[in-house]
């Protein structure tokens, strides 16, 4: 910034100040504002007006009585549009209330009014740092309704991408926990690494995020010849890089200052709390949906579920690191054994009609598909116009589909009538239910602790407001 | 315990609920005066024991206006049991036992003019947000919530908007010389039954 710039800037400040001023001289209630007081409210709340950096007057004023400090809904440790009131008695915090709806976009309700295929383009934008885990619990319970059965190969590379996008996930914890906690170097690894498994997901899907690539009845298109080639790469960069996060984290003493001892909940209250996830097995319960309900083919891989006993921030953290190595472990296996074959199901009423391939230039194309229906069968264009249009309808019924996401255990109850949409979808967003064990997880810590807490919870804005 | 044993336990010990069990997943069908009893029961039984509320819903059943066949045979859905001449709210409670490794849904209907049921936050504390956004969505009433508040809606927002009677569409745009252009209405694409 040059002199002239800071000159200007200087001079507005100085003038509001002295608009400010000017004001406070001729109206009693500003004159009280300045003086740190503004008296009380209707309910007997002491009300300040500040200015910043006159903390000592907050002080006075405060004595002995409970300062409620509103943090949030736009403060970048608040992970998004989270808002945090805290009731402080000095430095530490007696109550926290989570407020949330910020970011509450009605995805549920519009879902209602698309058919069942459209669907998936909906939820995978709901926690954005995993949306392939949301395009397969739906997908799940979809074709738990339709009874259809998933071809292999299709099972196969939902995992694989699944577990990529669990990587993929505790990356960005990594990146905004340790930002959050003062260490940009983690933050830039982090978002780095991450790059990576985005880059695969878009030499698959097209894009970056919210791919619509997992869909009713299999996957949108088959994976490319690179697929398992792109896979492999991984394999081999991520346990290395990995390395580098402990080398940094682990035995770092302000990482451990910051986060042992901090945010302890015990199994019973988690339970209590719905807390489920890397939180619930931080607690010491080896709870984990791909052991206890497996979906998609996911038994047949050898893995463990880390736990800790401890319940701490820092347990978190040792948990989810030991996760991601987990995961290694079932992609490995899972690439091993790639069945060939199909990605969609047979049943024309049901598979999507074309199986197109994604071109140089990012769009998908199937021309021999395309021959066959403009020139050679009016059938299948018809059925091609009634999937694309009006979409396969789907048997009454109820289910709840629930998988392991990265933050807990993602359900969706879907309730059909037998239509073509969805009569209702529900969504049981591990942020949202995880969220509540906030206040009593901060309760007792110092107001810099609650950004620790937070961090270590990872809540996900855009899945707590849906 | 399987389906059955589970199904048997809970009807010996409460006769008046009806289960049942289609997709794999088994369906205590209760009514609001037995609800708090029932998830008590559920969590603290050794043989059933749910530690955990795994979800709360809510989906609404407007009275009249179904032809929707219901297809019982195709799925071994029974027919909604709710009638077509009184919309009802019904609210599902999925509970989770990880001792066990077993799921079941607890559904609950209450008329949909004034819905109220009682809450369960003093059994599951994990039901307070759940019921918020419940109450948020389709006006449930949840006696004995701690917070009954909108948790998701603006705390002004007028209506309940989860509910099928709720007008789904977007707002009149002004334009220049205050023409009014109309909500685009290709939301209400054609529902399709076969």
């Amino acid at each position: 910034m040059d002199g002239a710039t800071t000159d200007t800037t200087t001079t507005e400040h100085d003038e509001a100040r002295a608009s400010l001023q000017a004001t406070s001289a001729t109206d009693p209630t500003m004159a009280a504002l300045k003086a740190g007081l503004s008296g009380t409210s209707d309910d007997g709340v002491t009300e300040l007006f500040l200015e910043g950096a006159d903390w000592e007057s907050v002080a006075d004023a405060v004595g002995d009585e409970t300062l409620i400090l509103n943090m949030g809904p736009q403060h970048p440790s608040t992970h998004g549009v989270l808002r945090l009131v805290l009731e402080l008695d000095g430095e530490i915090v007696t109550n926290l209330t989570p407020i949330i709806g910020y970011l509450h976009t009605g995805i549920e309700k519009s879902a209602e009014y698309r058919n069942w295929v459209q669907g998936t383009t909906f939820f995978t934008r709901m926690d954005y740092l995993s949306p392939l885990h949301n395009e397969l619990a739906y997908c799940l319970g979809v074709e738990r309704l339709l009874d259809i059965e998933v071809p292999a190969r299709a099972q196969a590379v939902r995992v694989i991408l699944t577990e990529f996008n669990r990587i993929a996930s505790h990356y960005v914890w990594l990146a905004t926990g340790g930002m959050e906690l003062g260490s940009t170097t983690v933050m830039t690894y982090g978002f780095r690494e991450r790059e990576h498994i985005l880059d695969l997901f878009e030499s698959q899907s097209g894009l970056r995020m919210n791919h619509a690539y997992i869909r009713p009845g299999g996957l949108a298109n088959a994976v490319t010849d690179d697929f398992v080639e792109r896979c492999e790469a991984l394999l081999k960069r991520i346990p290395e890089k990995l390395g580098e996060f402990e080398d940094l984290l682990t035995r770092n003493p302000i990482w451990n200052d910051r986060l042992r001892g901090i945010g302890v909940i015990d199994a019973e209250r988690a339970l209590a709390l719905g807390v489920t996830g890397p939180l619930l097995r931080a607690a010491g319960v080896a709870h984990d949906l791909r052991k206890v309900a497996p979906y998609s083919g996911i038994e047949q891989y050898d893995f463990d579920v880390p736990t800790s006993t401890d319940g701490d921030s820092y347990a978190r953290y040792t948990v989810r690191l030991e996760e991601m190595r987990q995961s290694l472990r079932i992609i490995r296996q899972a690439l091993d054994t790639l069945p060939s074959g199909p990605v969609m199901v047979a049943d024309k009423h049901i598979a999507a009609p074309s199986q197109q391939q994604l071109g140089a230039d990012g769009m998908g194309n199937d021309p021999a598909y395309i021959r066959h229906i403009m020139g050679e069968s009016m059938e299948a264009l018809i059925n091609h116009f009634k999937l694309t249009t009006e979409g396969f309808t789907v048997p009454a019924g109820q289910v709840y589909s629930a998988i392991e996401s990265p933050r807990g255990e993602l359900g969706y109850a879907i309730t059909s009538i037998g239509s073509n949409k969805p009569w209702r979808v529900h969504v049981r967003e591990p942020s949202f239910v995880n969220l509540q064990a906030a206040r009593e997880m901060t309760r007792g810590h110092q107001v810099a602790d609650v950004i620790a807490v937070v961090a270590s919870i990872d809540p996900v804005m855009g899945g707590v407001d849906r | 315990m399987n389906h059955a044993d589970l199904a048997a336990h809970i009807t010996a010990r409460f006769p008046a609920v009806t289960t049942s069990e289609a997709h794999g997943e088994l369906t205590v069908h209760a009514d609001a005066a037995t609800l708090v009893a029932l998830l008590t029961f559920c969590r603290d039984d050794e043989g059933i024991g749910c530690e955990l509320l795994a979800d709360l819903s809510g989906v609404h059943w407007p009275a009249g206006g179904h032809t929707i066949e219901r297809q019982p045979t195709t799925t071994g859905w029974p027919t909604f049991r709710f009638s077509e001449k009184e919309g009802v709210v019904e609210v599902l409670y999925i509970l989770r036992s990880i001792r066990h490794g077993h799921v079941l849904r607890v559904a609950v209907a209450t008329d949909d003019a004034d819905p109220r049921l009682p809450s369960v936050t003093r059994i599951y504390e994990t039901a307070n947000f759940h019921e918020r956004e419940v109450y948020d969505f389709f006006g449930v009433e949840f006696d004995g919530h701690p917070d009954l508040t909108r948790i998701l809606m603006p705390d002004d927002w007028v209506g309940h908007p989860h509910r099928k009677d709720y007008p789904l569409g977007g707002v009149d745009v002004p334009y220049k010389n205050d023409k009014m252009i109309p909500p685009p209405d290709e939301r209400a694409i054609r529902e399709v039954v076969r």
